[in-house]
C-alpha cells in the first residue's frame, strides 16, 4: 500500500465526522433555503431564488436588516471600547483590580435570558426603577427640562433598538476586557521604557507607540468574536419583544427572524434561506477583518 | 555629551535594600561601565539615571544639574535596552525615526493621516540615513525587527539610541543576547563608536570580559554598593578588594589561606614567605593563573595535576595542592599530564594580600634576601 492511500485511510475517520457534523448540515441549510419545505408537509418544491426574493423585497425582512445592522454597528465598536478602556483602567490600579474585574465580568456568567428579565422588570413604564428614578430626578429639576411623559423603553419604536443595544454592550463588554487584559499582560515591559527614553512624554502617545500596536492580534480576536456573538442575538428580543420582534419590527434581529420564521411558523424554507444570509455576513465579516489585519501586520 | 554624577543614591523596594549609597563621577566622553553579578543592583542603578526608576535617597545630576524631578523624556539620554526594545510594528526606519519624531513634530504632525499632509520634518530622513549608514544597516531600513538577526537589532537599537545628540549614551547589557562571535566583534565596534562620537558612555554588564576590554574606568559593584572604581589595568593589578579580585579576571584568581605570626612574618600552609606584615593575622594570599609557574628549583607548593584544558596556545591547569580548600589554576606552555606531581612557585612580590574581611593589605613589605 502506498504512503498516500495510508495517509487517506488514516484521516477517513476524521473527513466523514467533518462532513457529518460541520458540512452537511450547511449542505442541507443551503439547500432547504431554495425550497418551500414545512415540517410535517407531504410535498417539497423547488422555488429557486424566491425565498430570497421575498426576503430582500419584503419590508418586513428589510426591517430585519436594517435592526441587525444597526445592532451590529452599535455594539461591537461599543462593547470593544469599553471592554479596553476598561482593561486599561483595572491594569494602571495597584489595588482593588479584582474587585473590579469580577463586577465588570458578571453580566458574562450571568445568563443573558435571565438578566433580560431583570432588564424587562426594570424598564417597565410606570413601576419599573428606570423611570422611578428618572421621575424623582426630574421632581427637583426645575419644570420644562424633563418631557412631560416618560419614554415606553420597550414600547416606543424610538428607544427600542437602543435598550437592545444598551444591553447588548453591557452584557458583553466585560468578555472584551478579559480579553484585553491578557493581552496587555502580553506587552514587553521595557518597551514603555524605550518610549519614555524616545521622548513620549504622554500616556496617549504611549499607548499609540507601544500599547495599541502590541494589543492588535487581540484586538482582532475580539472584533471577531464580537461580531459574531451580535450576530447571534436572540434572548433579548425573545424576552422583550416576542412575538412580532419589538415596536414596528424594530428589533426584528436576524437569529429572532429564523427562529420566528423556520420554527414558530414552520416555514423552513424563508428559515433556511435568512440562515445561509446570517452564515455569508459573518463570513464575511470575519474574512474582510482577517485580510485588514493581514496587510497591517506586515 | 555631558558630565553625569551620583551623589549617595538608596534605592530599596519596601524592605529590601538594592542599592545602599552610590557616589560615582562620570567625566564628559569617559566610557564607564557597571559590572557586578546578577543582582548587585547595576541595571538598577542604570535605571535611575535614566529616569525611569526614581532613587530613595539620592540626587543625579547630569551637566553640574541636578535632575531629581525631571522626568527621563526630558533628560536628553539615550538607553540601549538588554531586549532592545525594539517596537515590533514599525521598520526599521520608523524605529531609529521615533526619538526624532517625538522631539522635532508637533502633536498635529505626529498623527497617521494629518501628519502626512502637513509634511513632516525633512531633517528626520536625513539623520536616520546617517546614523543607517553609521551602522551599516542601510539595506534594512524597510524592514520590520521580526525579519531581522539578533545582531541586526542589536544595531537597529544602537540607531535608535544615537541618532540624535544626547547627554549620554546608557546601554543595559546590550551584547548578552548575542553568540560568542558577534559579542567580541560588536565589543570592538561599540568601542570605536565611542571614540568616534567622543560622547559619554555608561554600560552596565555582568562580563567582566566586556568591562575590560571596552571602558576607560570601571565601577565594579556588588550587594548595592561600588566595591572600587578605576582603569581596568588597576582594577587587575591593584584590586583594593578581595572580591573585586575573585570577580576580575578569567580564569579566576588563585587564593591561598596564610598566617601571619607575632613578628608578622606570613607563611602559608607549607612554606613561609619573604612577607612582613605588621602583626599576628589571618590573612589571604591571592595570585594571579600568570603568576604561577611550574618549576623545580624551590618550589613554594607541590601537587597533583587534576585538570588540563588545551587553549592552542597554551594549557591551562589545575591543581590539587593538599591543605589548600580549592584547586590552583595556572597557565603553562609545557603540556602536563593528569595525575602527575607537580611543583610550584611564584613571585611573592607579586602576591596580593588580602586580610580576612576581604580588605586589602597595603603595608605588606617584601624583605630581600630571605630564605625564599
Amino acid at each position: 500500500m502506498t504512503q498516500g492511500r495510508t495517509a487517506l485511510l488514516l484521516g477517513a475517520p476524521a473527513l466523514v465526522l467533518m462532513m457529518a457534523i460541520l458540512i452537511l448540515p450547511i449542505l442541507a441549510a443551503v439547500i432547504l433555503s431554495f425550497t418551500d419545505y414545512s415540517l410535517g408537509a407531504s410535498g417539497i418544491r423547488w422555488v429557486g431564488f424566491d425565498n430570497y426574493g421575498r426576503i430582500f423585497g419584503s419590508s418586513t425582512y428589510e426591517k430585519m436588516l436594517v435592526a441587525t445592522a444597526t445592532y451590529v454597528a452599535v455594539v461591537v465598536p461599543a462593547s470593544i471600547g469599553l471592554g479596553l478602556g476598561a482593561a486599561l483602567l483595572i491594569q494602571s490600579l495597584s489595588r482593588g483590580a479584582a474587585f473590579y474585574k469580577s463586577v465588570y465580568f458578571l453580566p458574562v456568567m450571568a445568563t443573558l435570558l435571565a438578566m433580560t428579565i431583570v432588564w424587562q422588570m426594570m424598564l417597565h413604564p410606570t413601576i419599573g426603577v428606570v423611570n422611578r428614578g428618572l421621575l424623582a430626578v426630574c421632581g427637583v429639576l426645575p419644570e420644562g427640562v424633563c418631557p412631560a411623559e416618560m419614554p415606553l423603553w420597550l414600547g416606543d419604536r424610538d428607544y427600542a433598538i437602543w435598550v437592545t443595544c444598551f444591553i447588548g454592550v453591557w452584557q458583553s463588554f466585560g468578555f472584551n476586557m478579559v480579553l484585553y487584559l491578557a493581552g496587555l499582560s502580553g506587552v514587553p515591559r521595557e518597551l514603555y521604557g524605550a518610549a519614555e527614553m524616545d521622548g513620549a512624554r504622554s500616556a496617549w502617545e504611549r499607548f499609540r507607540l507601544v500599547t495599541w500596536p502590541a494589543l492588535r492580534p487581540t484586538t482582532m480576536f475580539v472584533l471577531i468574536t464580537t461580531s459574531i456573538r451580535a450576530f447571534q442575538t436572540f434572548d433579548t428580543v425573545e424576552v422583550l419583544f416576542s412575538p412580532g420582534g419589538g415596536p414596528a419590527k424594530s428589533v426584528y434581529l436576524m437569529m429572532f427572524a429564523i427562529y420566528e420564521k423556520g420554527i414558530v411558523q414552520n416555514l423552513v424554507g424563508i428559515g433556511a434561506a435568512i440562515t445561509v444570509l446570517f452564515l455569508i455576513s459573518v463570513m464575511a465579516l470575519t474574512v474582510l477583518q482577517r485580510r485588514i489585519a493581514e496587510r497591517k501586520a506586515l | 555629551m555631558a558630565t553625569v554624577s551620583l551623589k549617595g543614591i538608596q534605592k530599596s523596594y519596601k524592605d529590601t535594600e538594592i542599592l545602599r549609597g552610590i557616589d560615582l563621577d562620570i567625566g564628559a566622553g569617559e566610557f564607564v561601565s557597571l559590572v557586578g553579578p546578577s543582582g548587585c543592583g547595576k541595571s538598577t542603578l542604570l535605571r535611575i539615571i535614566a529616569g525611569l526608576e526614581a532613587p530613595t535617597v539620592g540626587d543625579v545630576r547630569i551637566g553640574g544639574a541636578s535632575v531629581s524631578g525631571t522626568r527621563a523624556a526630558d533628560r536628553n539620554l539615550s538607553m540601549v535596552f538588554q531586549s532592545y526594545a525594539l517596537y515590533p510594528h514599525l521598520t526599521v526606519a520608523e524605529n531609529i525615526a521615533v526619538p526624532l519624531r517625538m522631539r522635532r513634530l508637533n502633536r498635529w504632525q505626529r498623527l497617521p493621516l494629518i501628519g502626512g499632509l502637513l509634511g513632516g520634518d525633512a531633517s528626520i530622513a536625513a539623520d536616520v540615513r546617517r546614523a543607517a549608514e553609521m551602522l551599516e544597516i542601510t539595506p534594512l531600513l524597510d524592514r520590520r525587527p521580526g525579519q531581522l538577526s539578533g545582531g541586526q537589532r542589536q544595531r537597529v537599537a544602537l540607531g535608535r539610541a544615537l541618532v540624535r545628540d544626547p547627554a549620554a549614551f546608557l546601554l543595559d547589557e546590550p551584547l548578552s543576547n548575542l553568540d560568542a562571535k558577534l559579542r567580541a566583534h560588536t565589543r570592538t565596534e561599540i568601542t570605536e563608536l565611542h571614540r568616534k562620537l567622543g560622547a559619554t558612555f555608561i554600560y552596565v554588564t555582568h562580563d567582566q570580559v566586556e568591562a575590560m576590554t571596552m571602558s576607560d574606568r570601571i565601577a565594579v559593584m556588588m550587594g548595592g554598593r561600588i566595591l572600587q572604581c578605576d582603569t581596568p589595568a588597576r582594577i587587575y593589578a591593584d584590586p583594593c578588594d578581595l572580591r573585586v579580585a575573585e570577580f576580575i579576571g578569567s580564569p579566576r584568581i588563585n587564593v591561598i589561606p596564610a598566617e601571619a605570626d607575632g613578628a608578622g612574618r606570613i607563611a602559608i600552609p607549607g612554606c613561609a614567605l619573604p612577607l612582613r606584615h605588621r602583626g599576628r593575622a589571618a590573612l589571604r594570599l591571592a595570585l594571579r593563573p600568570e603568576t604561577l609557574f611550574l618549576t623545580d628549583r624551590a618550589p613554594k607548593l607541590r601537587g597533583e595535576v587534576a585538570h588540563v584544558e588545551n587553549m592552542g596556545h597554551e594549557f591551562v591547569v589545575q591543581v590539587a595542592v593538599a591543605g589548600l580548600p580549592s584547586r590552583l589554576v595556572l597557565r603553562t606552555a609545557m603540556p602536563a599530564t593528569i595525575g602527575q606531581t607537580v611543583s610550584i612557585g611564584f613571585d611573592p612580590a607579586l602576591a596580593l594580600v588580602f586580610d580576612a574581611e576581604g580588605r586589602r593589605c597595603r603595608d605588606v613589605t617584601v624583605c630581600e634576601g630571605a630564605a625564599a
